[in-house]
């Protein structure tokens, strides 16, 4: 499992056959990284909500959570992944893969998200 | 996690889960927004009437339930379609359009409790929605949702009864400061784990649920400790809410952290001013005392807190909800300082100093500061889904233009 993979059924699999490069999954990351939650300024990447990212057959899956079930922003962050990931060369769609298991917590935001809400000084 | 590290998504769908978000909105989505404007329109129309306009008060009923029309009529529906959408099975959208349907009725008069029934029937649907969430993952927040959606219920059952509005009001109270708060509860999660600030706000929110349940039997205990509740869940806000620490963020971020910890303020009005005054059902409310008192006791909270609370997170509901885009602008700190400023000249300068002039003043121009939000908010969609728009059928061309080049 590669250190920004949680749970036991995220990220172990090895990249399917027609995968896109490390360079492109590189990418989609820092393209998610534009993605912020606007009421706490975070994107979702540090906030811990993507659970895994996959190329392939020129298709961007995301696998991600919400901080809760029901979140009423779930559509807004769907979209806006979406226009992230858009203009995104050799990729024709992308598919958001919402999932609840293994639920999100807190822990799971990386130590510059917990900087930016005052969890250390 | 990295923006540089790499990792591939097993194709394993999850045990749980809900439809992709962007699957989730359904066609009637606008036309039951369009309803909760209509309903908002009729219950400001009878804000007037109530603040001495003398304007045409329509069928009866209508001036009396100015109250139920605006919470459970146009926030239940807005509410319902926020919790339908982010939910996604087709039949959560029952929620929003009885309390659509409801409100609809109410204001056409239709008999027999129509529109009471099919209101509360909202509420149940509501109820349903959060059963259905906490079967995915149960928390305490979600606990607190459900027990808003519940107090919905009972102030719909009392009110088809036959209660007056007042009596049961503190119900409606609780069914928007639930709402509120519970959602807040689950945001602070992300200011840090603490078992110390879910036992507080449990003892809050306990507090609160204590004192509508008296308020029953009991009035003037009951809407005491209902407002010892409200100040300290106001407290608790202001202590643990994440807006502190966002309010030294920037553009959307800071707007809507403003807009949260200035509704807190009212909000913490509102409970010092249930404990003070200790009643809703005053014998008449048409004397200046008890009529000032009625008035601020409500405002404060449905205006200064609720409204408040619907500014700030208007920029991320309304795009999810109808699927378009809400660019922030700063021109929206104009309604949100005229909100509060028309609340201090209504409460202060009307309430408290008796005077009708600022009140009525301070009542119309609380309906402009609402009518301004949703114009502003209504244009900002409208110009960027023209944008969006261009942007779109550009890239297609872009995309045809560079298809043809490959080909050759």
């Amino acid at each position: 499992m590669t250190e920004d993979t949680i749970g036991p059924d995220v990220g172990t699999a090895a990249v399917a056959e027609g995968a896109g490069s490390e360079e492109q999954i590189a990418e989609v990351y820092e393209r998610l990284h534009e993605v912020i939650d606007p009421e706490v300024g975070v994107n979702i990447v540090d906030l811990g909500l993507v659970y895994g990212v996959r190329v392939a057959d020129r298709v961007v899956s995301v696998r991600m959570t919400l901080t809760t079930p029901g979140c009423p922003l779930g559509s807004y962050i769907d979209d806006s992944i979406r226009r992230a990931l858009d203009r995104m060369p050799d990729v024709d769609d992308t598919d958001l893969d919402l999932v609840w298991d293994p639920p999100w917590t807190p822990e799971m935001m990386t130590d510059e998200a917990k900087r930016q809400l005052g969890w250390m000084r | 996690m990295s923006a540089t590290s790499t990792s591939g998504v097993a194709p394993v769908r999850p045990a749980i889960g809900l439809t992709a978000p962007r699957r989730r909105r359904a066609r009637w989505v606008p036309p039951m927004m369009a309803a909760a404007v209509v309903l908002l329109i009729g219950g400001l129309w009878e804000g007037l009437v109530y603040l001495g306009l003398g304007l045409p008060a329509g069928q009866p009923g209508l001036h009396a339930d100015h109250g139920p029309l605006m919470v459970l009529g146009f926030l239940g529906t807005l509410i319902g379609l926020e919790r339908a959408v982010a939910l996604g099975s087709a039949w959560a959208y029952a929620a929003p359009a009885a309390a659509a349907a409801g409100g609809l009725s109410i204001v056409v008069a239709l008999p027999n409790g129509v529109g009471e029934a099919l209101i509360t029937l909202g509420g149940v649907v509501l109820v349903a929605i959060f059963v259905a969430v906490h079967r995915i993952q149960a928390s305490l927040h979600n606990v607190v949702l459900a027990s808003g959606a519940m107090c919905w219920v009972v102030a719909g059952a009392l009110w088809l009864a036959g209660w007056d509005v007042p009596r049961f009001i503190p119900w409606l109270v609780g069914f928007l400061v639930l709402t509120i708060t519970g959602e807040r509860l689950e945001l602070s999660r992300l200011a840090g784990t603490s078992r110390v600030r879910q036992v507080l706000f449990a003892a809050a929110a306990g507090l609160f649920a204590a004192g509508l349940i008296t308020s029953i039997g009991t009035e003037e205990t009951g809407v005491r400790v209902a407002g010892a509740g409200l100040c300290a869940l106001a407290i608790w806000l202001a202590r643990y809410d994440i807006a502190r620490r966002t309010i030294r963020g920037r553009g959307v971020t800071r707007y809507m952290a403003a807009a949260l910890l200035t509704g807190y303020a009212w909000l913490a009005v509102g409970g010092v001013l249930w404990v003070v005054v200790g009643r809703m059902s005053f014998v008449d409310r048409g004397t200046a005392a008890q009529g000032s008192a009625y008035d601020a006791m409500l405002h404060a909270i449905f205006l200064g807190f609720v409204i408040s609370m619907i500014f700030a997170h208007a920029p991320v509901i309304v795009p999810a909800v109808l699927g378009r885009p809400l660019p922030f602008s700063r021109v929206l700190y104009v309604p949100l300082v005229l909100l509060h400023a028309s609340l201090l000249l209504r409460l202060l300068g009307g309430d408290a100093a008796r005077n009708r002039v600022s009140w009525q003043w301070g009542g119309v121009l609380n309906e402009i500061a609402l009518l301004l939000f949703v114009a502003l908010a209504a244009t900002a969609v409208i110009r960027a889904g023209r944008a969006q728009g261009g942007n779109r059928a550009a890239a297609a061309n872009t995309r045809a233009v560079s298809g043809r080049g490959a080909a050759r």
